[in-house]
């Protein structure tokens, strides 16, 4: 079985958030969730660089070591999802994630939480595959359609990259070495260069 | 090409000469070789993928980039306080939390089969003192259920993983860890605000006075049998409702910061809040377990005076000398006589005797 990852290449990112628009259209996300978002570091200075940041599908996965009502479950492909009729929305999941993947929909009343949402890896959830419940609380299926994410899918410089862990390494493998190495920035002549790393 | 090197120890050694002679050489050419370029020297550049990183993760602070998704701590790619988050309520605080709490029910239960009930000294005498006011009982009453209710919701969603889940299910108990959690957000605002009533109304007879030292020093007379010194509050109430107060507090403050994730707190302010909410909820639901011990079968006709607002002359004067002393000096003292007919009394609305039975329903 697969060993489904995403990879953002920071060398590649040019800030589009193509993929956060793609994500919420493709699953209908509602109004203040985003499963996905592209966060700039050093915004404005030398070395700026951005990254597109979602679930990681953790293999140890401490948001479901955390959740009261243990409604986490990881897929064969290596998939974290979880099931919503389960859950309570307390929030636990999202103070436990180093990522800030989980979301939550404002409730009504006093703003309280709703149940968590979360970034799919495009694999719906413990639902009959394709059926409209599960559309409804998770999106589209597309791992069941034999298709990969969206978002990476459809990155106009294929920074983000989707897919087996294996085929990811070793894509970006070659990458590196057609660069010579991420370490060198773009604009500056390295004929003069010492490298201090 | 490793493995052949490793048999031959004599290809080894040339190496490691070959390697060292390389470096005597690349040493002492360096000098000569950077006069003879004569050359300007090179910037020295720092890895910019090391800086990346660095910006990237910290191992002790958050650090904050920007995003176009506007929410709290979205510039923020990995937090490092999630991971000491989750080892500490998935290691220890569940673990303590059931081995502590179960461990002193088990330690009252040996207690009370070795100690038994503490008897009123004389016996009842049936003359009364009248102690708390019908305001008084309701707060109190209130402060108590509404404590509970946290407690028991609280804990249902710390342990109910790992107690209910095997017994009930995961369907039904998600049920119950739902109606527990908004019965928490809602029942918590309640326990604040009684528990502000609760400092006005008591505060004055809670302050520590000299006689308190006696009644510490002869541990609260429920150790030994001999007379314990004491005022309106003993020593050992005072502490406890400095205890609840204190404790109480810290419980409101940071389960309000929990409670409504909509002011702008982070997740670090809600990790530390969490953690400070459970800490002191777990000591102070283990002290309550002694005070609801001493208040009901601990000790004999503890419970009158918060069901009828009465007590018993004797056992003011075995727990609250002082207070009894200065009920009797100013002519308080109650026949069982009045005290019946007081009963009847409020009860006077309904057909029932006055029983003290009744009275527990006010
Ligand atoms: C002002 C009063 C209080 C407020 C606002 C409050 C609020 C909260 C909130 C928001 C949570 C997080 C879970 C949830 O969303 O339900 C929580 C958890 C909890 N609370 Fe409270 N609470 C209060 C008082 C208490 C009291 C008096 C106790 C115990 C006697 C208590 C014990 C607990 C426990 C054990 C948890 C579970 C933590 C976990 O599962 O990790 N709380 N509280
Ligand atoms: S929600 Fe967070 S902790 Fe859970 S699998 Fe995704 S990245 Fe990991
Ligand atoms: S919000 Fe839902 S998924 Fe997250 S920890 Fe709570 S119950 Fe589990």
């Amino acid at each position: 079985m697969a060993r489904m990852k995403f990879y953002c290449d920071a060398e590649r990112c040019i800030e589009c958030n193509a993929c956060v628009t793609a994500c919420k259209n493709e699953h209908e996300i509602p109004w203040g969730v985003n499963r996905r978002r592209v966060v700039t570091i050093k915004d404005g200075q030398q070395g700026e660089r951005s990254l597109s940041v979602a679930c990681m599908h953790c293999s140890d996965a401490p948001c479901a070591a955390v959740c009261p009502v243990d409604c986490f479950y990881t897929t064969d492909d290596g998939v974290v999802l979880h099931d919503k009729d389960i859950c309570i929305g307390c929030g636990y999941c999202f103070y436990a994630c180093p990522f800030g993947a989980p979301q939550f929909p404002e409730n009504a009343a006093f703003s309280s939480r709703g149940k968590m949402d979360k970034c799919t890896f495009c694999a719906g959830g413990p639902e009959d595959d394709h059926s409209s419940d599960e559309y409804k609380k998770y999106g589209r299926n597309r791992l069941a359609e034999g298709k990969l994410p969206l978002c990476a899918e459809m990155c106009s410089t294929k920074a983000l990259l989707a897919g087996d862990a294996n085929m990811l390494s070793d894509i970006y493998r070659k990458r590196i070495i057609n660069r010579g190495a991420s370490v060198l920035n773009w604009g500056v002549n390295y004929d003069k260069v010492k490298l201090n790393t | 090409m490793l493995k052949q090197n490793m048999v031959s120890p004599v290809g080894d050694i040339l190496k490691f000469l070959s390697i060292l002679m390389l470096l005597v050489i690349t040493v002492i050419s360096q000098p000569t070789f950077a006069a003879v370029e004569g050359e300007p020297e090179g910037v020295i550049m720092k890895n910019p993928g090391a800086d990346l990183w660095r910006e990237v993760r910290q191992r002790n602070i958050a650090i904050e980039g920007i995003s176009q998704i506007k929410s709290v701590d979205s510039g923020i790619l990995i937090n490092p306080e999630a991971d000491r988050w989750t080892r500490f309520r998935v290691d220890q605080l569940v673990n303590y939390a059931a081995i502590i709490l179960a461990g002193l029910a088990l330690l009252l239960l040996v207690f009370y089969l070795l100690r038994g009930k503490i008897k009123v000294e004389g016996g009842l005498s049936r003359q009364m003192l009248h102690r708390f006011s019908d305001y008084e009982r309701v707060l109190h009453w209130t402060l108590a259920i509404v404590f509970l209710f946290l407690a028991i919701t609280g804990l249902t969603l710390l342990l109910g993983r790992t107690f209910l889940i095997p017994l009930f299910g995961q369907e039904f108990f998600s049920l119950l860890a739902s109606s527990s959690k908004e019965g928490h957000n809602l029942f918590g605002p309640i326990f604040f605000a009684s528990l502000i009533m609760m400092i006005l109304r008591f505060v004055k007879r809670n302050i520590y006075e000299k006689g308190d030292l006696t009644w510490l020093v002869k541990g609260g007379g429920i150790i030994g049998k001999s007379h314990v010194s004491g005022g309106f509050f003993n020593m050992g109430e005072k502490t406890w409702y400095w205890i609840v107060i204190l404790i109480g507090l810290l419980i409101s403050v940071s389960g309000l910061i929990l409670v409504s994730p909509n002011f702008g707190q982070g997740r670090v302010i809600m990790e530390l809040s969490h953690i400070v909410h459970v800490i002191s909820a777990i000591i102070l639901i283990a002290v309550s377990f002694g005070h609801m011990y001493l208040g009901s079968v601990g000790t004999e006709g503890a419970l009158e005076s918060m069901k009828t607002g009465y007590v018993d002359v004797n056992w003011a004067e075995s727990h609250h000398d002082r207070w009894a002393k200065e009920c009797r000096d100013n002519n308080r003292v109650i026949s069982a006589d009045k005290f019946n007919r007081l009963q009847g009394k409020i009860n006077s609305g309904t057909e029932e005797s006055g029983s003290v039975a009744v009275e527990g329903n006010k």
